[in-house]
């Protein structure tokens, strides 16, 4: 009984045995109103007159009451004690460093974990080049893993392979590093969905072969995905977004990692900057920056960006820093312009 | 509901007891005598960065904190849709609060006061439920749920809900076509809602995300296009009528205008005080489908690390 019940949860629309004479999975409708379907869910149950149902039904009262619990227990969410989360975010909440040190100070000394932060900035802001620095610094430094999503496929490996050599000499550091770097391809939204399921289900842990945990998933950049599905007067396109929201949300509170989002930006009716993706994922990320291009003199201030802090529950709001997209990798190193020249032109 | 035959007498006891009345919650905020009855339901409503979560924050500490120090002492379930629940900044706050009131009231040897510090934390916490809900079915079979986590505790007299439009699109999208099932999940826990305000007297306060804009209002107000979008352009309640129909009260927020805060900040301190607006519409709360206005008040506070102070 427990089963059906279940079962016809998912299939609210077609009941091929709504109004007939002898339901055949469900006892309680064919007694003596068989033409009124009585239940069609565990929602329907739950709300239902369990006295009125078990007259009906000629089941016992208490029969029902028990399959209500039941059902209660297995479906709703679990209250917890304020207590009893702030003491397991005492003992789990970690802070992983972009190790850009600017932006760590604007970011309140880093990303957090259990909670989504967005990046957002035109083409050429450097959003790409932060998400490799957080990517390299969280898998040679904490020796943690990382879940890379790449949907545009602005990775560069070689990018990562020349952070990490600023970083160290020995080359099994560095393959120890980019081993913890696990990247996922995905170039549209169901794909995205699905990849997010499968990290969610088989969780960080087994999705990434690597050694340590998952500390962090990066998802670079989620409005390339999203924006192609919104527009017009579809609600298809929002219900997706809401969906990867919402999966997003569920990876950094469950698995405590921090995720890092790109988006893009467009001007408002001012003309002045702002995220993309609309008013309802403006709700989505805990915080978020924003970037752009130092305006300066001089040539030499090219590879230099300003992060301005737009979202944040922790500090002040529109403060802002500057870094440099050098950082990392070693501007002594020389020849940043070239360089620069060929990061601008894959993120 | 069946369950009230079986009902014991410590549950009746703790339906019918007096809960604490939120009235006074928060006298800067509601209009004179206006403020939140039993069985009354506030919408906080707004764009996002207006303040909406500190100040939810605000009312859940006046809650929870102990009459010492200035709260009511009561216990509160937070029903986390939204996945925000920040629970460092709340603990932040809290605790600002309590060191506040320990200053205030008996300055205590440093070293006592070190160990109670904690327990008080501790004690202010355990009067927070904490719920997260994934789903619009999850959040009405938990409303169902939380039905008996009332009927045990007489303490339990207020219910956060953040957000209630965190499902709207999901739920848009999967009711099909037809309007009446894509509301039908929100209609049912407005349904349930009202009966659990009723029987067991608790308040409800609820955000919703300003999330769609009011394109009505801009056609006829399309001449005076202001550099910034216009505040009554996302007002406008966007939830089905049932819901509508139990808010009682509408805080509306939005953000203070950095311009006239600038001119008078000097420090860095000082600058990095945003300033926030809340107007606050309370309805006469009658069942007829019109609602009457009833009152009105505007405040204004800005956030510091101790929470939301009133200006």
């Amino acid at each position: 009984m427990m089963k059906s019940i279940n079962n016809g949860c998912s299939e609210r629309r077609h009941v091929p045995w709504a109004g007939r004479k002898h339901c055949p999975r469900f006892a309680c409708c064919q007694h003596y109103h068989s033409q009124i379907p009585l239940l069609f869910t565990v929602e329907d149950l739950v709300a239902s007159d369990s006295e009125e149902l078990a007259q009906k039904c000629s089941l016992s009262y208490k029969a029902l009451l028990a399959i209500r619990r039941v059902l209660l227990a297995q479906h709703t969410a679990f209250p917890v004690s304020g207590a009893d989360l702030y003491e397991e975010l005492l003992s789990s909440t970690a802070i992983v460093s972009t190790s850009i040190p600017s932006l760590d100070k604007l970011l309140d000394s880093g990303l957090y974990t259990g909670e989504i932060t967005e990046l957002s900035g035109g083409p050429g802001t450097g959003k790409s080049q932060v998400c490799f620095a957080a990517a390299v610094h969280t898998a040679h430094r904490l020796k943690q893993s990382v879940i890379y999503i790449d949907t545009t496929g602005g990775l560069s490996a070689s990018r990562l392979l020349q952070m990490l050599q600023v970083q160290t000499d020995h080359v099994e550091e560095q393959m120890e590093a980019l081993q913890r770097i696990r990247v996922f391809r995905v170039f549209d939204i169901f794909s995205l969905l699905g990849c997010l399921h499968t990290i969610r289900c088989g969780g960080p842990q087994q999705a990434s072969l690597g050694a340590g945990s998952v500390k962090a998933v990066i998802v670079d950049s989620v409005s390339a995905i999203i924006s192609p599905t919104l527009g017009g007067k579809q609600n298809e396109g929002m219900s997706l977004m809401m969906q990867v929201a919402g999966a997003l949300k569920t990876i950094a509170k469950d698995f405590n990692v921090a995720v890092l989002v790109t988006n893009h930006v467009t001007r408002g009716a001012g003309g002045e900057l702002q995220a993309g993706l609309g008013l309802t994922w403006s709700h989505v990320p805990r915080t978020r920056l924003l970037l752009e291009r130092s305006r300066g003199p001089g040539p030499l201030l090219g590879s230099t960006r300003t992060a301005t802090l737009v979202k944040s529950s922790r500090q002040p709001c529109h403060i802002k820093a500057q870094f440099d997209l050098n950082w990392g990798s070693g501007s002594e190193e020389g020849l940043p312009g070239r360089k620069r020249a060929r990061d601008s032109s894959d993120s | 509901m069946g369950d009230y035959k079986t009902e014991t007498g410590a549950q009746l006891f703790a339906r019918l007891e007096a809960r604490r009345c939120l009235i006074d919650i928060e006298p800067h905020l509601f209009p004179k005598n206006c403020g939140p009855q039993y069985g009354e339901v506030v919408e906080l409503h707004g764009l996002e960065g207006t303040g909406k979560t500190e100040l939810l924050y605000h009312l859940l500490c006046r809650c929870i904190l102990p009459v010492e120090a200035g709260g009511m002492g009561v216990e509160v379930v937070f029903v986390d849709t939204d996945y925000s629940l920040d629970m460092l900044r709340l603990v932040t706050i809290l605790e600002n609060r309590l060191a506040a009131g320990r200053s205030s009231s008996s300055p205590q040897a440093e070293s006592d006061a070190g160990c109670s510090e904690e327990a008080a934390l501790r004690t202010c916490l355990s009067r927070l439920l904490v719920v997260h809900c994934g789903s619009s079915s999850q959040l009405l079979l938990t409303l169902h749920y939380l039905e008996t986590s009332l009927s045990s505790r007489p303490g339990l007299s207020l219910l956060l809900i953040d957000s209630i439009s965190a499902f709207y699109w999901l739920d848009r999208c999967g009711g099909g076509e037809s309007a009446a099932r894509q509301e039908d999940k929100l209609t049912k826990c407005s349904e349930l809602l009202s009966r659990l305000l009723r029987d067991y007297r608790i308040t409800v306060f609820a955000t919703s995300h300003a999330i769609r804009r009011n394109y009505r209002n801009i056609a006829t107000s399309s001449s005076s296009s202001s550099s910034s979008p216009s505040c009554s352009e996302y007002e406008q309640p966007y939830l089905c009528r049932p819901w509508q129909r139990l808010v009682t009260h509408r805080l509306l927020c939005s953000r203070g205008t950095p311009g006239t805060n600038m001119a008078t900040a000097c420090t860095e301190e000082q600058s990095r005080r945003q300033a926030f607006n809340v107007r606050c519409v309370s309805f006469s709360s009658s069942s007829s489908s019109s609602k009457v206005t009833k009152a009105h008040k505007s405040s204004s506070f800005y956030v510091t690390d101790g929470g939301v102070v009133f200006v």
